[in-house]
């Protein structure tokens, strides 16, 4: 008997283990056909309403390519294999499936989500990678070649999207645009005369282009802002009394517009190597050097037109303000430090030229985040990340600061001609008042001012201050050497000129 | 800091022994890892034939035919290649002489063009000895027909041209090519297993390291009628900064590389100098003292000399924090006491031997084939690029007597020579630089 039961109990147990096992096995089967079924592209295009997602990624080179081979959504936004990609495929889930019921797809800011910022917090590179296992193909070219090596170097500071943006969705670039009013005037002969220091409208000699350039009088004022400024940093001070000439400065920053005169008149490409040489002898117009042809897109697919300017590197504005003194006769070149900050205070001592504080407009800090911050006054006054759609804009609308200014805290930030150096304010006396003051007489980087459609109100404080950064401005540029006059990695920083009044 | 390349590769008798590495845990001081002794053989596997090309028919490409021969069985020279006749008539005699190796007419080419039709004719394996000025140009020629490739050293003389070898070695890589670079000390048995000890500890960690190769006068041509400056330029190649990357980056690469081998990482950092003394053609220096900084403030005093008369040495030392040693075959304590020897098969006569039992220029090629014929491919060209590039920086510092860094190499655009190569002038500045102006 006892063996009986023994055995009994030994075939119950068995058929448990063959029914566990066989429950297992279609749970498994479901998990997988739930992972299956819900990793399709149709799937995934059932919750991403949106036109972008799939009809630039039809258009992109993942499936609009040679070798007829698809890449598909989950491919690129998942990571590969193994846990991670378990997780990552149940985090997008969640957020998207809150995105579907609480969220307006129309509310969303595509072109920035197409961004390369924006783009790597949702495309892995070990799913790049993953395919792309050989990084010299046999086709490469010289340039890919350069470039790869260039990744090799800096693994962990590039992805594979700093570069190959465009491969998993494709987005038509604009091209130049010039607008209509522009295009139907005449050809300007000559420069605008000047014989007093008035407000006057410059323009440029065999284009069409002008633009308005705003008499800054005379004056003193306190440079910096005091310790009480709600988000003070240290470098803003001591607040130091500074002289100030008289000056024009451009009411605008400098136009896509103005700029790509400067770039069809100086541009490299399309010369011989004889004209170069030439130019190289002669002190001419000519003479001044002029930007390569682009790397990337620096309009951003924006537009250009009368956006800012941008994405140029310091050197290549130094070189416009060159090359606009020799068309014009007059000098023209960037602001110094002091120069700029005069012009955007306008005689006001506040924070900002305009009523309020940065703590009513910013929109940093938890409160902020639930019950959103007021623009009113603000915004009338400034481009900035609250209303840009975080891109540059047309500056039209923009009220002017009391010297008749555009845009001085927002829209891009600004170069200076100054070297930048923290502890700049604390060398200058603090007793008497330092006349027309140009900054450090050597350094690394250069001043940058004023905020950009990216920043937060407390950031665009007049006497906030900045700088280039040469290194990471440039750090996914892969040609040998990096440029000299495109930046490949900051998109908001453009400027403005000012005209000597002697 | 840019000090990404794979680390790994830098340890090995290149990746012949690559794959006898392990790392092993133990406590601290003592041994700290082991690897696998290499274990040489004296002549390569049979196997099917291997035809092999030589593009480059000097000395040395000669030479490197020969040890190819030396080899093994069933090893052929099946064509040449020359910019010049008479350099491939020498070379053909030669191989017949020693080796009777016959080489046919028809595959015997000369000119610039050359070596696309050595490629072209039907080998296995390509031989690259030219000035290394072509290195790069035909190492991506040679991949691009999926051919393996034993090519000498320096693998090109401008940061432009040891990119491309850097991008030609990954290809080859991804194609299972075998390439040796004609490091040979690499391949020479005191060397690795010296390298062996101290990468296991032996001398606890290297804190700083030294290499010359100070030697006498190199050979120099003067120019004779009727050669064009190109034909002279090119029989006298040692000489020239553009064919020949200067003798730092010639000749003195060798020693850099070992100490590259042995500290397992490059420098970051050159500051250096150099002079013109008693050369009497090209536009070259003839001594180079360089200092070598690494990322972890190590330094590394590199000097090479090609002037007659002086005291020579061509040896590397390595200082570690419990030893030292010459990196060839002994090791020493802190008062210089030999603990460690490297031991010498005999002589034949049954005294003490001092010499390694294969020479490392035919081992090299017999490490070649043997990877070939058991399909165990390792490609050294991105090492050698690497210290190529190495010495590069030291020239450029001496050069221009300015602080020169790997970032500024690695992302130089200086490409030297002409655009184009003819018989006829060679449109180029030819003068010796003159350090800290400019030119």
């Amino acid at each position: 008997m006892g063996k009986q039961k023994i055995q009994k109990k030994r075939s119950k147990l068995f058929n448990l283990y063959i029914i566990s096992f066989f429950f297992g096995m279609i749970f498994l089967f479901l998990i997988n056909v739930g992972l299956e079924s819900t990793s399709t592209n149709e799937f995934c295009e059932s919750c991403h309403v949106h036109p972008q997602a799939t009809q630039s990624w039809k258009q992109g080179a993942h499936v609009y390519n040679q070798s007829g081979v698809t890449v598909n959504c989950v491919d690129c936004h998942l990571p590969p294999d193994g846990i991670a990609r378990l997780t990552a495929k149940a985090s997008t889930g969640l957020r998207d499936v809150y995105g579907y019921f609480f969220m307006d797809s129309s509310d969303f800011n595509w072109e920035q989500k197409s961004l390369r910022e924006s783009a790597i917090h949702h495309v892995y590179k070990s799913a790049c990678l993953n395919c792309h296992q050989n990084l010299f193909p046999p086709m490469l070219s010289k340039k890919g070649e350069d470039a790869h090596i260039y990744y090799d170097q800096k693994p962990d500071e590039l992805r594979c999207i700093s570069c190959h943006l465009q491969t998993g969705h494709y987005h038509e670039m604009k091209e130049i645009e010039i607008d209509e009013q522009t295009m139907n005037k005449e050809i300007y002969k000559s420069a605008a005369v000047v014989d007093s220091f008035t407000s006057f409208t410059e323009t440029i000699p065999d284009s069409k282009i002008d633009f308005k350039m705003i008499a800054i009088p005379s004056g003193t004022f306190k440079m910096g802002s005091p310790e009480e400024e709600e988000y003070r940093k240290e470098n803003e001070g001591p607040q130091v009394a500074v002289q100030i000439a008289n000056f024009w400065m451009g009411e605008t920053e400098v136009t896509w517009d103005e700029f790509l005169v400067y770039l069809k008149e100086t541009g490299k490409e399309g010369r011989t190597e004889d004209q170069l040489k030439d130019i190289e002898k002669n002190n001419n117009v000519d003479g001044i050097s002029g930007p390569t042809p682009f790397y990337g897109n620096p309009g951003q697919g924006w537009g250009k037109g009368k956006r800012p300017a941008i994405t140029m590197t310091h050197n290549a504005a130094k070189k416009y303000c060159e090359w606009l003194s020799l068309k014009t006769g007059k000098k023209y070149r960037l602001p110094t430090e002091a120069e700029w900050e005069y012009a955007c205070r306008a005689n006001t001592e506040g924070a900002y030229f305009f009523n309020g504080e940065p703590s009513d407009y910013t929109a940093r800090g938890f409160w902020k985040n639930i019950f959103g911050v007021d623009t009113t006054t603000i915004s009338g006054y400034v481009v900035y990340d609250q209303n840009s759609y975080n891109k540059t804009a047309h500056t039209d609308h923009i009220k002017k600061n009391p010297f008749g200014l555009k845009n001085m805290l927002g829209n891009v930030r600004e170069f200076c001609s100054d070297y930048f150096n923290d502890g700049v304010y604390s060398n200058y006396s603090a007793d008497t008042q330092v006349i027309n003051p140009t900054g450090p007489v050597a350094g690394k980087e250069f001043v940058v001012r004023g905020g950009s459609f990216k920043s937060d109100a407390s950031e665009l404080r007049c006497a906030a201050r900045d700088h280039t950064r040469q290194v990471s401005w440039l750090l996914t540029d892969p040609q040998i050497p990096k440029s000299i006059w495109w930046y490949s990695d900051c998109n908001d920083v453009g400027f403005r000129v000012v005209c000597e009044a002697n | 800091m840019s000090n990404n390349f794979d680390r790994r590769k830098f340890i090995g008798v290149s990746a012949v022994a690559a794959a006898g590495i392990m790392v092993g845990c133990s406590n601290k001081g003592g041994k700290t890892r082991t690897m696998e002794s290499v274990k040489f053989i004296d002549q390569a596997p049979e196997g099917k034939e291997l035809k092999a090309g030589l593009i480059g028919c000097g000395g040395r490409g000669t030479g490197a035919a020969i040890n190819f021969l030396e080899a093994g069985h069933n090893l052929k020279i099946h064509a040449l290649g020359d910019v010049f006749q008479d350099r491939i008539d020498d070379c053909k005699n030669k191989l017949k002489e020693e080796k009777q190796a016959i080489v046919p007419e028809e595959n015997c080419f000369a000119g610039f063009d050359a070596f696309e039709k050595v490629i072209d004719s039907g080998v296995d394996v390509i031989i690259l000895a030219t000035p290394p000025h072509f290195r790069p140009e035909h190492f991506a020629a040679a991949v691009k027909a999926r051919k393996h490739v034993f090519m000498e050293k320096p693998v090109a003389v401008d940061p432009v041209g040891a990119r491309s070898i850097i991008a030609s070695s990954k290809k080859a890589e991804a194609l299972g090519l075998v390439v040796g670079t004609g490091t040979q000390r690499r391949h020479q048995r005191d060397y690795v297993a010296t390298f062996k000890e101290i990468y296991e500890g032996s001398i606890g960690e290297i804190v700083s390291a030294n290499c010359y190769w100070n030697g006498s006068q190199l050979w120099y041509r003067t120019h004779k009628r009727g050669w064009s400056e190109m034909e002279y330029m090119i029989r006298d190649w040692v000489n020239w900064q553009w064919l020949s990357g200067d003798h730092i980056v010639e000749q003195h690469v060798h020693n850099i590389d070992v100490i590259n081998w042995f500290t397992e990482k490059h420098p970051t950092k050159a500051v250096g100098f150099g002079s013109r003394q008693r050369r009497v053609t090209g536009d070259q220096f003839d001594n180079f003292s360089i200092d070598f900084e690494y990322d972890n403030g190590m330094h590394v005093h590199s000097m090479c000399r090609q002037i007659d008369g002086c005291v020579n040495n061509v040896s590397e030392f390595v200082m570690g924090t419990e030893g030292s040693s010459n990196c060839r075959n002994e090791i020493y304590d802190h008062k210089n006491k030999v603990i460690w020897k490297y031991k010498y098969p005999q002589k034949e006569d049954g005294t003490a031997g001092d010499g390694v039992k294969v020479s490392p220029y035919v081992q090299e090629h017999i490490d070649l084939v043997k990877a070939i014929r058991e399909n165990n491919p390792y490609v050294e060209a991105e090492n050698t690029a690497i210290s190529t590039l190495c010495a590069i920086m030291g020239r450029m510092s001496a050069y221009t007597g300015k602080e020169v860094t790997w970032d500024e190499v690695m992302n130089s655009d200086l490409k030297l020579g002409p655009d184009k190569y003819a018989l006829g002038k060679v449109d180029i500045p030819k003068s010796v630089p003159v350090p800290g102006t400019g030119k």
